[in-house]
């Protein structure tokens, strides 16, 4: 699949913007020539996954044996797991069902593709949340302090931001239980699911969802501040102000579309973060999504779990990234 | 079934019952002893709703297989019986069989299938299911430990209800080992559909996603009445979490939650708190045959100059009760009467004196964080035995690594069971010089003679005391260094009665609980 790439046109910028079929048909090669690329970083990666768990202490034969197997007992486990094959060919194997959606099987022997149906909807919900009210709160609070800069808002804005930026997520996670279920009961303290594998009430999702917001939000506040005064010095939004428009239309108008891009990188380099974080808030708040899978995977040394959850991940940022590039192509588009 | 190995069993807990060494609760009919409270007529009706441990990533259908989940071990087990069930006195009860009995040189034993027993599609189970059951056990990686001295062509059916297992040696003990993983399906059934296979148990399966389940009451089980019209497990991975769980009323019991939660939960008067001792044994290992403690006299030295009190105290939060360097606490046989070994500082240092024990190094204790209390016990562990002299580092390793490069091949390491089983089945795992684990590397010639003697007898009498004989060498020179057995601790709401109060895995036992409301 990796075939001599063609040349990076991505950052050329477009002179002259033709009729729109001709923009279209742009950036449509664009895009694919984006993805091309990212999935061959992606296929490396992958491969990456098997090679690294191969240089692990252990393996999956070991972890998932039990006390009192002999030797030749565990020997015959990593048989049964294909595991006494080379590991490229094993990364081949895997890498074969990937186009047919068969992401193999897990060392205790489920298909990789049951253990994720319902925990890979669930992350992604969780995450759409949290990116959600990420980029709501931290777009609302960087245009406040922006409004005013150095005044008291900007001040309280900044500083607080820059608070709970430090903060890691399970303090968080652990301060919202505390105060909101144990002491109050008002919300559940833990995610339960039912027979179709998403959270029995929409209540469950608040506290994990908000863990995973405020320490994201604290960092996009920050971007969004800092784009919106670089974006203020430049020329045109001095002319804006001269001309006496009131300072909210500047800043919608004016101040906010040349910051657009930076936003929305920050944006993007957060969903990384948040599919990060959830391994973390998953945990405390035993919400089953991916996280919980991913981290016993590698206890397991299960390799195919690793890779299909990697997979899945890779192709979520990957698009995500993607609409960040496509944001910025058409701001810079837009502006010449 | 061993405890596997990434198992996460959590040790721990609150008050000391030092003079707990016998199972509690429970009189010899019963198959669970009960938890307090449960004097009262049981009421049928209801849901209860059970927390239990597991990883998403873990999950396993197969009642055969590669068992990491205290989740899904307690759906297989309510869905599907065993031949036999952990018990108070005597240990192992009858649950499929209803009977066994052991020719005269113990070699053969004859199970007999207990009456009226169904399948849950209506089927009734016949001899040829259990051979095929057991010889589909035998087949997968863990099946020479699981039915150790059974090869699968000696499982043959005898008529329609008895089931005649040969062994390759004499084994008094054979029925305990059928406790944990014989779970019995129909016959010939394919491995694809090995996960609804219909079982012969408490309760039916009516769901099962991602490691929870819905479970419902089996009207037609053959082993009594069962009072839950439903059961309802909900995977934790998080004893924490868990815990939370149970204090904010989203479940009715938290199954097997461990020392921190019981303590969260103590000032609380409207939740419940299971005590199971001997649930947990963390020895710590001394290589016997070779390295620094290869000499009997240092590893006497560091057995005295361990503080069990203050472990038990410290490591377990009382939670938990002193144990003497014997392995099976909680067996019927175990050797009470053995003098209970304390804290001698001044006769350690005489025994290092004698051994030429180099103190003047440091020697490392490697340990891993697999379960609450281990590494904290390993920590405690050195700072006591430094006021012997002896100079000892803690290094925590990765789980898969320790497993790896360490179990087995170190010289002082860590180690735990959490299987509540006999003196002898440790002895057999863990002791006799030809076992393939045998943690310390041990070779004793009498205490082989010994355990020998002791399988080979049927006369109980006559068998107590060899297994004492056992248990005295076992506690003179082993490489084990036992300071504490680690209580099992579940947290329930007030309603829930009848609880099993059986170590290890006696905690799935819940087709006799019911809801007081």
């Amino acid at each position: 699949m990796a075939g001599p790439l063609t040349a990076d046109t991505t950052t050329a910028p477009v002179r002259k913007p033709g009729p729109a079929r001709h923009v279209a048909v742009t950036v449509l090669a664009r895009t694919g020539v984006v993805l091309l690329k990212r999935a061959v970083l992606l296929a490396v990666l992958l491969a990456l996954v098997f090679v690294t768990v191969e240089l692990l202490p252990g393996d999956a034969a070991t972890a998932t044996s039990e006390r009192g197997e002999s030797a030749a007992d565990v020997e015959r486990r990593r048989e049964l797991l294909g595991l006494d094959r080379p590991v490229l060919e094993r990364f081949w194997d895997w890498m074969s069902g990937l186009p047919t959606g068969d992401l193999g099987t897990s060392a205790r022997g489920e298909r990789v593709t049951d253990l994720l149906s319902s925990a890979f909807p669930n992350t992604l919900l969780l995450g759409g949340i949290a990116l959600l009210l990420t980029a709501v709160l931290s777009l609302a609070l960087g245009c406040w302090a922006a409004l005013r800069p150095g005044g008291r808002v900007d001040r309280a804005v900044s500083g607080s931001a820059t608070a709970v930026l430090a903060l890691p997520e399970f303090v968080v996670a652990v301060a919202l239980v505390l105060v909101f279920s144990l002491w109050t009961g008002w919300l559940p303290a833990v995610t339960l699911t039912d027979a179709d594998g998403s959270p029995d009430s929409w209540t469950m999702l608040v506290l994990p969802a908000l863990a995973l917001t405020i320490p994201q939000a604290g960092w996009n506040t920050r971007i969004v501040r800092a784009a919106l005064a670089d974006e203020a010095r430049a020329p045109h939004v001095e002319t804006a102000v001269l001309d006496g428009l009131p300072p909210h239309r500047v800043l919608s108008h004016h101040v906010l579309p040349g910051a657009l891009p930076t936003i929305a990188a920050g944006l993007a380099t957060s969903t990384g973060m948040l599919l990060g974080g959830a391994v973390v808030v998953e945990t405390i708040f035993n919400y089953p999504g991916i996280g919980s899978v991913l981290a016993s995977a590698v206890t397991d040394r299960d390799s195919p779990v690793i890779a299909g959850v990697t997979a899945l991940a890779g192709a979520v940022i990957t698009v995500v990234l993607l609409l960040a590039d496509l944001i910025r192509d058409w701001m810079a588009g837009g502006r010449r | 079934m061993d405890l596997t190995r990434r198992q996460l069993l959590w040790a721990g807990g609150a008050i000391s019952a030092a003079t707990l060494l016998t199972g509690c609760g429970g009189s010899d009919d019963d198959t669970a002893g009960s938890a307090p409270g449960a004097t009262a007529k049981p009421r049928r009706g209801g849901t209860l709703r059970v927390g239990a441990l597991g990883r998403a990533g873990a999950i396993t259908r197969d009642p055969h297989g590669s068992q990491a989940n205290e989740s899904d071990y307690l759906i297989i087990s309510l869905v599907y019986d065993t031949l036999t069930v952990p018990g108070t006195k005597p240990n192992t009860m009858p649950r499929l069989a209803a009977r066994w009995q052991p020719s005269e040189d113990l070699k053969t034993w004859r199970f007999t299938i207990a009456k009226g027993a169904k399948f849950h599609d209506g089927s009734p189970v016949t001899a040829d299911d259990v051979v095929f059951s057991l010889r589909r056990l035998r087949g997968t990686p863990s099946g020479a430990s699981r039915l150790p001295g059974i090869q699968a062509e000696n499982i043959t059916a005898d008529g329609d209800d008895t089931v005649v297992l040969v062994s390759d040696y004499a084994n008094a003990e054979l029925p305990l080992l059928l406790r944990l993983t014989t779970f019995v399906v129909p016959k010939d059934t394919a491995d694809k559909d090995i996960a609804k296979a219909p079982g012969t148990g408490p309760f039916k399966l009516d769901w099962f996603r991602g490691g929870n389940a819905r479970l419902v009451r089996n009207d037609d089980w053959y082993g009594g009445d069962v009072y839950l019209d439903a059961i309802e497990v909900k995977i934790f991975e998080s004893p924490q979490a868990m815990a939370n769980a149970l204090l904010s009323g989203q479940i009715d019991l938290a199954s097997n939650v461990g020392a921190v939660a019981a303590r969260t939960a103590k000032g609380r008067g409207d939740i419940q708190t299971i005590r199971r001792p001997n649930d947990m044994a963390m020895p710590i290992v001394m290589r016997t045959a070779d390295g620094p403690f290869a000499d009997p006299k240092v590893r006497e030295a560091l057995r005295l100059a361990v503080d069990r009190e203050a472990m038990v105290e410290q490591v377990l939060s009382g939670y938990g009760s002193v144990a003497n360097d014997i392995l099976g606490t909680g067996d019927p046989a175990y050797a009470k009467d053995i003098p209970q070994r304390g804290r001698d500082l001044a006769r350690a240092k005489q025994l290092l004196k004698e051994a030429r024990f180099d103190t003047s190094k440091t020697y490392e204790l490697l340990t891993t964080e697999d379960i609450a209390g281990l590494a904290e016990s390993a920590t405690l562990f050195a700072s006591q035995v430094r006021e012997a002299g002896v100079k000892v580092k803690v290094v925590k390793q990765e789980s898969a690594t320790f497993w790896d490069k360490t179990w087995l091949k170190g010289d002082l390491y860590t180690t735990y069971w959490g299987t509540n089983d006999s003196v002898v089945f440790f002895a057999s795992k863990t002791m006799v010089s030809e076992s393939g684990t045998n943690e310390a590397g041990w070779q004793d010639k009498a205490f082989d003679t010994a355990y020998e003697k002791a399988i080979g007898t049927a006369d109980a009498a006559e068998r107590a005391g060899l297994l004492k004989e056992v248990q005295r060498i076992e506690h003179e020179s082993s490489g084990y260094l036992l300071w504490g057995m680690a209580d099992g601790i579940d947290l329930a709401a007030p309603a829930v009665q009848g609880l099993p109060t059986l170590p290890g895995y006696g905690r799935v036992l819940l087709e006799r609980a019911w809801l007081a409301r």
